[in-house]
């Protein structure tokens, strides 16, 4: 190794990239786009008053009528008796948006049920609509069998269970938590670490072929060793990657900084949350000593949706999911990288190396699937042990990790990762040493076992 | 005393000899053309004196010694197929490469200034190499293979691609750096380039050495000697080839005596061109 020409390979590797312009444009507009993602529901959800749809009901089995209580999203009128095909072709006369003709009863004690509108009436209405029918065809039914006092039976068994979710700590401690959270957060995170494995990766490959098929390789190889053109190039890209997340970080929180003082969006989520998480953290306190939660206190202590949220996301362990995160990205880029570099240096162009490139991308791709079970179930066997082979363990362990994964189980992931690295580098090393200088030839995968096995 | 010495240079590409015996010397402080047609393996001579190609058999003696890495590292090597990062600044890629061949960053801002000002191409600093033509590109190749004063020099086609008021530019550039005590090896198809500037040559032929040595005596061996005369007369110019047993003092004095202009008496060398085709095709133009 040659300090003073490694360093000046880091150096073109990353000022080249950092001052593209490409650079500069993802540097500002992932931030924004993720702003926007953090803020856009909760601007939605305050600004949404969406337009009533007016409904005209033929309703011709004289059971259904009573069941279409008008609500916010749509107001039902009354019009049977009118000749449905009159009202069709004069729907936007009469204001109206949609015409529901209700069939008779038929045989079946059943009903069908049609809708016309100009324009579509949309998922929503037509979920809400066939419930609705459902409901009044069932208590039509259930009505026909003459049970005594009915109502009150039915009010009876009426339930609205919810569940509410408890993650235990170590310390016994329980904590509210909402597993739609844990699955976002998971998948977001799988997903960052596969893009970026993939496009720094990629990079690295990108950046071996344009010095292969330019030539320049002959011109430099002379002055540097492979192994230092190789890593320097590796390491040179990854500060590129660093220098992104930083920025990224620095500039979202700038934004979101922003954003809160515009919309204050932020105050709705404090103002949830300070009183409500409190009593929650008091009600989750008892824990062991008291033996068992005092649920009525639960149920009668309703916490709203957003507070759970809150909670949930204070919770989980920030500063070791970004740890994580930074870690498993490092490494799973070194370990692909090494191997796309491989890869590149029997290329002479991007055309011919997604043949070549295509059997080490599918363990990427299989990781990336993995993490979408984890996400659903990551207590899974395939999860686990996906997240231990070296090859897909960073993308499936960072979407374990929002879940609680043992520090020990952590280890000797990064453990295995850190070996498997080298090993593959040392190969890498090997294959590319030989392959920058090997032109005109379309290398296959034997030619770079040839290569490797090389003295 | 030999630079680079090549002793029974093999190479073999599979089942494809590329190289086939091939022992030259390559003096030290002249300049060296490496001569053949397309295919026959100049550049993969060049590619094992530069160690980019590990040679089937046979070695490369660098100073009397085999060659070595560190050899290597400082020689000057000009691809035939340019080798510059097309997205990269004119600028910072030749500040780049100069700093890769042990120049200090300052050292090479103040030398690459003074070459950039000696080619005229000053304003080119900042511009991209994908918006240079291609004689624009062989300029700046030209000037980063050399910046770092290298001792030997390769240079693979260096006048390709250029305009002849350049090809001359480059032309005088080596000569100047052969004044300067390097030693510089040209592969070229440009047999008057040779003729000018090469004062020993090899020529490769199929993968095999067909001759080599300095070019006057090459020259010489392949001529009959004879003579051209120019003189002017009433009618006008004309020109007389002589055979060589001429006696020329006669043959001038009787000129002479007609009272004619004598242009020029001198030894009819046969050109590289004509050599180059006989000893490769064997039709003979001589």
């Amino acid at each position: 190794m040659n300090l003073r020409t490694i360093n000046l390979v880091i150096a073109r590797e990353y000022t080249t990239r950092v001052k593209k312009k490409s650079f500069l444009i993802l540097t500002f507009v992932v931030p924004i786009l993720f702003a926007v993602m953090c803020t856009l529901p909760t601007i939605l959800m305050m600004n949404t008053k969406e337009k009533k749809q007016v409904v005209a009901v033929v309703d011709n089995s004289g059971i259904v009528m009573p069941w279409l209580v008008s609500g916010e999203a749509a107001e039902y009128r009354d019009f049977s008796g009118a000749n449905p095909d009159s009202l069709k072709s004069s729907l936007e006369a009469l204001g109206i948006d949609v015409l529901v003709q209700i069939s008779p009863l038929d045989s079946a004690v059943s009903v069908g049920v049609q809708t016309y509108s100009k324009k579509p009436a949309g998922v929503d209405f037509s979920e809400a609509l066939r419930s609705k029918v459902n409901k009044a065809v069932e208590d039509y039914r259930i009505r026909s069998y003459n049970i005594s006092g009915l109502d009150k039976i039915l009010k009876d068994v009426k339930a609205d269970v919810k569940v509410k979710e408890f993650t235990l700590g170590e310390d016994g401690r329980e904590t509210v938590s909402e597993s739609g959270i844990y699955m976002i957060i998971s998948m977001i995170l799988g997903m960052f670490i596969y893009m970026f494995i993939a496009i720094f990766g990629g990079m690295v490959m990108g950046s071996v072929i344009e010095e292969k098929s330019s030539r320049v390789i002959e011109v430099i190889v002379s002055s540097v060793k492979a192994i230092d053109l190789m890593f320097g190039k590796i390491i040179g890209i990854a500060l590129v990657a660093l220098t992104q997340f930083l920025l990224w970080i620095i500039l979202t929180g700038v934004l979101l900084f922003a954003g809160n003082a515009v919309f204050g969006f932020g105050d709705m989520v404090k103002a949830a949350s300070p009183d409500q998480t409190a009593q929650m953290m008091q009600m989750a306190a008892p824990g062991m000593d008291a033996g068992t939660l005092d649920l009525s206190a639960v149920t009668a202590q309703e916490p709203d949706q957003m507070s759970v949220i809150v909670t949930t996301l204070a919770n989980i362990p920030w500063g070791t999911l970004l740890g994580c995160f930074l870690v498993f990205f490092l490494l799973g880029y070194l370990l692909y990288a090494s191997l796309f570099a491989a890869i590149g240096s029997a290329v002479e162009n991007e055309a011919d190396s997604t043949q070549l490139q295509l059997p080490a991308t599918i363990p990427l791709v299989i990781g990336f699937f993995i993490s979408f079970i984890a996400m659903r179930n990551p207590y899974s066997g395939l999860v686990w042990w996906g997240s231990m082979i070296p090859f897909t363990s960073p993308i499936v362990m960072l979407s374990r990790i929002p879940y609680g994964v043992p520090a020990w189980e952590i280890l000797l992931s990064v453990a295995l990762l850190l070996v498997t690295f080298l090993a593959i580098a040392w190969a890498s090393a090997k294959i590319y040493k030989a392959g920058i200088l090997i032109f005109g030839q379309k290398s296959t995968w034997k030619d770079l076992w040839k290569w490797l096995r090389q003295k | 005393m030999a630079i680079i010495e090549c002793r029974e240079v093999c190479k073999n590409f599979g089942e494809k000899v590329a190289l086939d015996h091939v022992s030259v010397s390559i003096p030290e402080g002249r300049i060296f053309g490496l001569l053949g047609p397309n295919g026959a393996g100049k550049t993969t001579l060049i590619r094992i004196i530069n160690r980019i190609t590990i040679p089937t058999g046979g070695e490369v003696i660098f100073k009397g010694r085999p060659i070595t890495q560190k050899d290597v590292e400082k020689i000057g090597y000009m691809p035939e197929e340019r080798g510059l990062y097309r997205k990269m600044k004119v600028g910072e890629q030749a500040l780049y490469l100069a700093q890769l061949k042990g120049m200090s960053r300052s050292d090479a801002l103040r030398e690459l200034k003074d070459w950039f000002i000696r080619f005229g191409i000053q304003d080119w600093w900042n511009k991209k190499v994908e918006e240079l033509s291609k004689g624009m590109a062989q300029k700046l190749q030209f000037i980063t293979t050399v910046v770092h004063r290298p001792s030997l020099m390769i240079l693979d086609e260096p006048f390709s691609g250029f305009d002849p008021v350049n090809a001359e530019l480059i032309r005088q550039e080596i000569l100047r750096l052969k004044a300067e005590g390097a030693t510089i090896i040209l592969s070229t198809h440009n047999m008057e380039s040779v003729e000018e500037l090469c004062d020993d040559i090899a020529l490769i032929n199929k993968s095999k050495l067909v001759i080599t040595g300095e070019l006057a005596d090459i020259r010489r061996r392949y001529g009959n000697d004879n003579i051209e005369l120019i003189y002017t007369d009433a009618d006008g110019r004309h020109t007389e080839v002589l055979p060589r047993e001429t006696d020329g003092r006669a043959t001038l004095q009787s000129y002479i005596d007609k009272g004619v202009q004598i242009n020029a008496y001198r030894e009819l060398m046969p050109r590289m061109n004509d050599i180059f085709i006989k000893l490769v095709t064997g039709e003979d133009r001589i």
